[in-house]
């Protein structure tokens, strides 16, 4: 199947060599004039029964001669190839329009049909890549916009969490100033209470000495609490 | 032919060949003939082998010569003249184009160099087949009666002026231009082969006489080898797009 294209091309190829042996270059006709009159001199000798004199003079035969100056046309066509060529030209036409122009015409249509399947088919994939793209985009968006409400959401947990915490630590660190300050004013009052108690012994003590006499302990007691309110409320 | 001691052969022994076969006969073939059969055979076996093949993406080889003839045919040709109605005469303008293009291109290859339509056969042949199908399509599409009319008196022109344009147009649609077409093909072609002949003949001559004198006709003769397939190429397209022109001038008389 493969061998009949390159069959068919050896066809034009063997033409070629056909023309070239036949008929070369070189092979040109056309009647040298001095042919044609040796010819035609020849033919009016052979008729004057070989009289060359009689022949030579003759002037039907010199007129014979003469016309083998004129050229032949080149313009008027030759009916043989008249024939040949407008046979060659109808042979040619009629293979063409029922072989040869059908079928590089179908071979040209089914490459463009191909080349616009594969058009056609490059859009639709364009299209679809477009459509993933595009899916895809509006999932990342989504997925941006979701994770920004969650970190916004995070935030807003934080901060949430911050202020407990800080409220949380004011509250306790009130508790404890408040703790402190009760557990220093009751310090405070013990150690008053302690330091009265003490001092009013030491002064009990110092007095009983001093004064070697015997007094209520009691009336001692109310005199120096008393003596010790005074001077409190002296000190401020 | 003796010109300043150059022998030129005369012009019959240029385009006059002698039969090969059938010598005598109306059927006589000679070196013409057998170029006309070689461009049949050529045409077809490019085609024929180009429509064998499976498409590829990317065409090559024959496939390549016979689908670029074909999108030149239809795109530079059929659409710039007819339109897409043109599309129908396809077939018989690659035909044409295709044939004319190898009976030229004969001319310059070596062995042959010989262009079969420096001979007035074919092209007065194909040019009496466009004009019959030029003014059948001119019937066929409007009538014998606007045919005519359109191609005797065009529109756009001023009535007075009919009197000198309709005889021209007469002359010109229905007589010369089948000859116009024909002519200019077969002249081009004979003025090619005249030219290379001359060259080639000079550059013998001197190269027998004196060699470094013949380098300057021999470059002239390469010169004119290229010069002669760029002609042959483009009387192929001038005779093909003239009868696209025509027969869509039959069809679209308005335009």
């Amino acid at each position: 199947m493969h061998n009949r294209p390159i069959r068919l091309l050896a066809a034009p190829l063997l033409s070629l060599v056909v023309l070239v042996a036949l008929a070369g270059p070189a092979s040109a006709s056309g009647e040298s004039v001095g042919g044609c009159m040796a010819e035609r001199f020849a033919e009016a000798v052979e008729a004057a029964h070989g009289d060359i004199e009689h022949a030579a003079h003759d002037e039907a035969v010199q007129k014979q001669l003469e016309k083998c100056f004129e050229a032949p046309s080149p313009i008027l066509p030759e009916t043989n190839e008249i024939i040949w060529g407008g046979g060659a030209f109808l042979v040619l036409f009629v293979l063409m329009v029922k072989k040869g122009y059908p079928a590089v015409q179908g071979a040209m249509e089914a490459r463009a049909d191909r080349i616009r399947a594969d058009l056609d088919e490059a859009d639709q994939a364009k299209l679809d890549a477009q459509s993933v793209k595009s899916d895809y985009e509006a999932r990342l968006g989504d997925a941006r916009t979701e994770a920004s409400r969650m970190i916004d959401e995070a935030r807003g947990d934080a901060e949430k969490v911050r202020a407990d915490l800080i409220a949380r630590a004011e509250a306790d660190a009130a508790g404890i100033r408040e703790r402190a300050a009760a557990e220093s004013e009751a310090a405070k009052a013990q150690a008053i209470a302690d330091l009265r108690s003490e001092v009013a012994a030491i002064a009990l003590g110092a007095a009983e000495r001093v004064v070697q006499s015997s007094l209520d302990a009691d009336v001692h007691g109310n005199l120096i609490d008393a003596y010790i309110d005074e001077v409190a409320g002296a000190n401020g | 032919m003796n010109v300043l001691a150059l022998d030129f052969p005369p012009v019959s022994h240029l385009f006059e060949w002698p039969a090969i076969l059938f010598d005598g006969t109306i059927y006589a073939v000679n070196k013409t003939v057998l170029i006309y059969l070689f461009a049949v055979v050529a045409t077809a076996a490019i085609f024929l082998a180009a429509g064998r093949r499976s498409a590829p993406l990317v065409p090559a080889g024959v496939q390549h010569i016979a689908e670029s003839g074909v999108t030149f045919v239809e795109q530079s040709i059929v659409m710039e003249t007819i339109g897409p109605e043109g599309r129908k005469f396809m077939p018989f303008l690659t035909t044409m184009f295709f044939f004319i293009l190898f009976s030229n291109i004969t001319e310059v290859i070596p062995g042959i160099q010989f262009p079969a339509n420096s001979r007035m056969a074919v092209p007065i042949t194909l040019a009496l087949v466009v004009w019959v199908i030029y003014n059948f399509v001119g019937i066929r599409s409007q009538g014998l009666g606007g045919y005519l009319k359109n191609s005797l008196f065009p529109p756009g022109v001023p009535k007075a002026l009919y009197l000198i344009v309709t005889p021209i147009e007469l002359v010109s649609t229905f007589v010369v231009r089948p000859f116009s077409l024909a002519i200019r093909l077969w002249a081009n072609m004979v003025a090619g082969h005249l030219l290379l002949v001359t060259f080639a003949v000079l550059t013998a001559a001197l190269w027998g006489a004196m060699p470094p004198t013949a380098i300057a006709p021999f470059a002239m003769l390469i010169l004119m080898t290229g010069f002669e397939i760029l002609v042959s190429v483009l009387q192929a397209f001038i005779f093909t797009i003239l009868t696209a022109v025509y027969i869509g001038g039959s069809m679209h008389p308005a335009h």
